[in-house]
């Protein structure tokens, strides 16, 4: 069968799966075992056991369940209506007011956490009831959730960077700084949008309760100064090298223990009721990322992407036209695998053609982050939705629609850094010297 | 019966929330080793030896334990928006189709889960760390989460033909 | 035939280029009768799984660290033993001791060896030049496997876990002061942002391995069967001068972006020997007949 062929096939099936109500993580699974037994000679079955054993204990993903905890133990404590009372009196102001705190929250999250389904998990927890509570609109609080959240990718520490840098053999701390100005852009991006939406319409947004004074703000600001603790102490203990970025996440859950007991109202029961939450969270995740990594093995013995990536190769592009067909292979691509199978799958056919039109690799790593960053919110096959499904039980469709925008203004942010593109290499650069 | 397996699947799922504890004590405990090796070098010894290793090994035995917990409880999700448009009759078939290949795929992985775990035993696999530890044990685990997960999908499947409702979907909490 | 090979290491890694080459070679010769796709940077199949998915014939052929199996059997670690053979000429004397016993005890889990590559020379990257030993003492050591962190006690360090992506960052921020590794490893993570001295103590000399799966192999035709075996000579060969070519452009590299390259004083290369006699005598402790049988061939 042909290569076409077979791929729509394979769609026709992952689709129908999902739509069949079959589990996301069986789903990928199926669809990866059925490529397998037919369009492949590998054994499948032994496959199926050594993927999943070989994705399952690795170290990096060991801080998802414990970012996880972290959330559901701020959750569960009053550390997060503190911290969305002493924002209050600052943001009333603001257009868009608390929704910042989604794109904040996150961003700064992201300084914390190499990943963006740990970062909508831990950041969603406190703000989706909280702003569910105060009566923002729905779409507005899933799509500022799930496309920020995304930012866990670009903003250093990174997992995908590591990735990237270990299979093309950029230096990770280069790649790490180049990322810095990328997510300053996006924040603004992001930020930019809800001020827009909330001065288009302004009913949109509910009215704070009251006019705060000066001094009434700086007073409610004490209730900030646990989640502050919380924040400098993790991201303290990675920039002063007591902790790796995945040791940080055991020092939250440790931190964000202590501040929920000592601000009162915190129980055992609580703090059981957090950690069996945060078990079945990252239980589900984790079986979601089995399945992709089994469908991206298929994917790598069947060829597929290789065939893809290097038909596109034979065109003999051009710079930017190059750029432009990656793209769209990149976001079909990332509708249905998982962005870091994206990028291994497809590295060892992309690269060279990169450096045949003379694209800065560099630049290039951080390119391909945005662009799985969008993966992680287009569906069927979107982490961000996942993580947002599990938390709210709004269908993953409804949570793509709402944070479709977010993916437009990714592809804005592909734009610029193509435009101008010393936002990626200006830091960098300064460190040569 | 039905009490066993419950209780069952909510030990096993105790039991991966009791590692993903462990887990964040182990490595909290490396951290205060960092900050003393800095304070006072010398007084502690600088590292738990090969504790990322451990951390993994109980991160997967974390996740294939939960398994059938976190089936039992919603927590795996799925996609039900076309689901619920059907008739009330065609929900229950898609219900048990879907089931029934989950069961078929998820029987198919133990098979080769268990393959694996002989194949350890018998070639004496150990990882590669400063510790060697025998890989059948965490893979043994492994193992046992996904024959869980069979039981409880078939479990499952048993109630929707006995009962004739669905019985699981995803929570609804917000 | 069409054989799937996964390899850990990126495409930019001379590793990576030889067994391109190498597959090219066997292409070429079997008038692409035996069409090998390499799967890069552990996309296919992770680092810590190749030799038993090349075991268990999920893949026919694939590379792996070859001391990641010295858990097994001590004889498959003794190339990453601090200062037994400390030069390309003493790495390939001993690689040609320990190869008929890896042989051997690849053959007992039906693996075939078809070669056999180093990595360049280990190297220290410190900060500030490092005369003794005694320099050594209190200093947090990157130690990433049992021998580094008997090494680094031995030498009065405080060894400390890093994974090699995390290295710049653990430098940067004192999580560790001292680390033993190759001129390429410190290329790649950009050593001169956090580190100003390395001198090429060249304390060991470690490599990758590519193996086949023995039924598979045996089922290749005998003409393909010799046109693996001599493209699998050919890649050593050519491996083997990659790899010193490698030590002395990643030298120069370091050199050019303004660390300071220092030969190892007299006084230290005796302290470092001095650890060295110390850990072998602890390695003939626990190892079997068959590794020991490498270190008095090596070192009649
Ligand atoms: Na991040
Ligand atoms: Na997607």
């Amino acid at each position: 069968m042909a290569d076409p062929l077979i791929a729509l096939v394979l769609l026709g099936l992952l689709l129908l799966c999902l739509a069949a109500g079959l589990w996301v993580a069986l789903s990928l699974g199926a669809v990866a075992l059925v490529a397998l037994l037919t369009f492949s000679n590998a054994p499948a079955g032994l496959v199926l056991a050594t993927t999943f054993w070989g994705h399952s204990h690795s170290w990096a993903l060991t801080a998802l369940p414990l970012f996880i905890l972290m959330g559901e133990i701020l959750l569960r404590s009053r550390l997060s209506n503190d911290m969305f009372s002493g924002l209050a009196p600052w943001l009333g102001r603001a257009p868009g007011r608390l929704l910042h705190v989604n794109v904040f929250g996150c961003a700064i999250f992201a300084a914390v956490s190499g990943s963006s389904a740990a970062t909508a998990a831990t950041i969603g927890r406190m703000s989706v009831p909280e702003l569910t509570k105060r009566g923002y609109p729905q779409s507005l609080i899933l799509g500022t959730l799930a496309g920020s959240a995304t930012l866990g990718l670009l903003i250093p520490p990174s997992i995908i960077l590591i990735v990237y840098g270990v299979a093309t053999e950029q230096s990770i701390a280069r790649l790490f700084i180049a990322g810095v100005l990328p997510g300053v852009m996006l924040i603004t991006l992001f930020a930019g949008y809800v001020a827009v939406r909330a001065w288009m319409n302004p009913e949109l947004i509910p009215q704070e309760a009251k006019q705060f004074s000066f001094v009434e703000r700086i007073k409610a600001s004490r209730n900030l100064i646990p989640v502050a603790l919380l924040i400098i102490g993790v991201i303290g203990s990675i920039y002063t090298g007591l902790a790796s970025p995945t040791d940080a996440a055991a020092l939250g859950v440790v931190l964000a223990t202590l501040l929920a007991w000592l601000s009162g109202g915190f129980s055992w029961k609580l703090f059981m009721d957090a950690l069996l939450s945060a078990t079945r969270t990252s239980c589900m995740i984790a079986f979601i990322l089995l399945g992709a990594a089994y469908l991206s093995v298929a994917m790598g013995f069947t060829g597929l992407p290789r065939n893809l990536a290097t038909w596109i190769a034979e065109m003999n592009l051009s710079a930017p036209m190059l750029l432009f067909a990656l793209t769209i292979f990149f976001i079909i691509l990332g509708c249905f695998l998982d962005g870091i199978s994206v990028v291994v799958l497809t590295t060892s056919i992309i690269m060279p053609m990169i450096a045949a039109v003379g694209i800065d690799p560099l630049w290039f790593g951080i390119y391909l982050v945005i662009v799985v960053e969008m993966s992680q919110i287009t569906p069927p096959v979107g982490f961000n939705l996942f993580v947002i499904q599990g938390m709210t039980g709004i269908n993953i469709l409804e949570v793509a629609k709402a944070a479709f925008p977010f993916f437009l203004l990714l592809l804005v942010g592909v734009g610029l850094i193509a435009v101008f593109p010393q936002i990626v290499t200006y830091l960098p650069e300064l460190m040569s010297r | 019966m039905r009490r066993f397996l419950n209780a069952t699947y909510k030990a096993a799922g105790m039991l991966s929330a009791f590692l993903i504890l462990t887990i964040c004590l182990l490595i909290s405990a490396q951290i205060v080793l960092n900050g003393v090796g800095r304070l006072m070098p010398g007084l502690l010894p600088s590292t738990i030896p090969s504790y990322a290793d451990f951390a993994g090994f109980m991160l997967a035995g974390a996740t294939f334990l939960a398994m059938a917990y976190t089936l039992r409880s919603g927590g795996h999700i799925r996609v039900n928006l076309v689901v619920q448009r059907l008739s009330p009759r065609a929900v229950i078939l898609t219900e048990f189709l879907a089931l029934a290949v989950a069961s078929v795929f998820v029987g198919y992985a133990l098979y080769f889960c268990g393959a694996l775990v002989l194949e350890s035993l018998h070639y004496g696999d150990v990882s590669n760390g400063i510790i060697p530890v025998p890989l059948w044990l965490p893979q043994s685990a492994m193992t046992f989460g996904m024959g869980l997960l069979l039981v409880a999908l078939l479990h499952t499947l048993v109630e929707l033909v006995t009962t004739g409702s669905p019985v699981l979907s995803t929570p609804d909490e917000v | 035939d069409a054989w799937d090979m996964p390899t850990p290491y990126g495409d930019s890694t001379f590793h990576t280029q030889n067994i391109a080459q190498f597959a090219d070679d066997v292409r070429e010769a079997t008038n692409g009768d035996l069409n090998i796709t390499l799967h890069t940077a552990g996309s296919l199949i992770p680092h810590a799984e190749i030799k038993n998915a090349v075991r268990s014939r999920q893949v026919p052929a694939g590379e792996f660290f070859l001391s990641r199996l010295s858990n097994e059997d001590l004889a498959y670690g003794i190339d990453s033993q601090p200062l037994v053979a400390t030069s390309y000429d003493e790495a390939k004397k001993l690689w040609d001791a320990q190869k008929p016993v890896v042989t051997e005890l690849l053959a007992e889990q039906g693996l075939v060896p078809l070669f056999s590559v180093p990595w360049p020379a280990q190297g220290l990257y410190t900060n500030g030049e490092i005369a003794t030993v005694a320099d050594l003492n209190g200093l947090r050591f990157r130690a990433y496997n049992a021998a580094l962190e008997e090494f680094a006690t031995l030498a009065g360090a405080a060894p400390v876990q890093v994974e090699a992506s995390n290295i710049p960052q653990a430098f940067s921020t004192g999580q560790v002061q001292a680390m033993i590794t190759s001129p390429s490893t410190g290329v790649n993570s950009t050593a001169w942002d956090f580190v100003t001295h390395y001198s090429p103590i060249n304390a060991w000399v470690p490599k990758n391995i590519v193996v086949v799966n023995q039924r598979v192999f045996d089922k290749l035709s005998d003409d393909t069967k010799a046109a693996v075996l001599a493209a699998a000579a050919t890649a050593e060969t050519r491996g083997w001068e990659m790899s010193a070519a490698e030590a002395d452009a990643k030298t120069a590299e370091l050199a050019a972006n303004g660390i300071t390259v220092y030969e190892p004083s007299a006084a230290l290369v005796e302290g470092l020997q001095g650890i060295g006699t110390k850990m072998l005598d602890n390695w003939k402790g626990n190892a079997s007949d068959a590794a020991l049988s490498i270190l008095t061939t090596y070192q009649q």
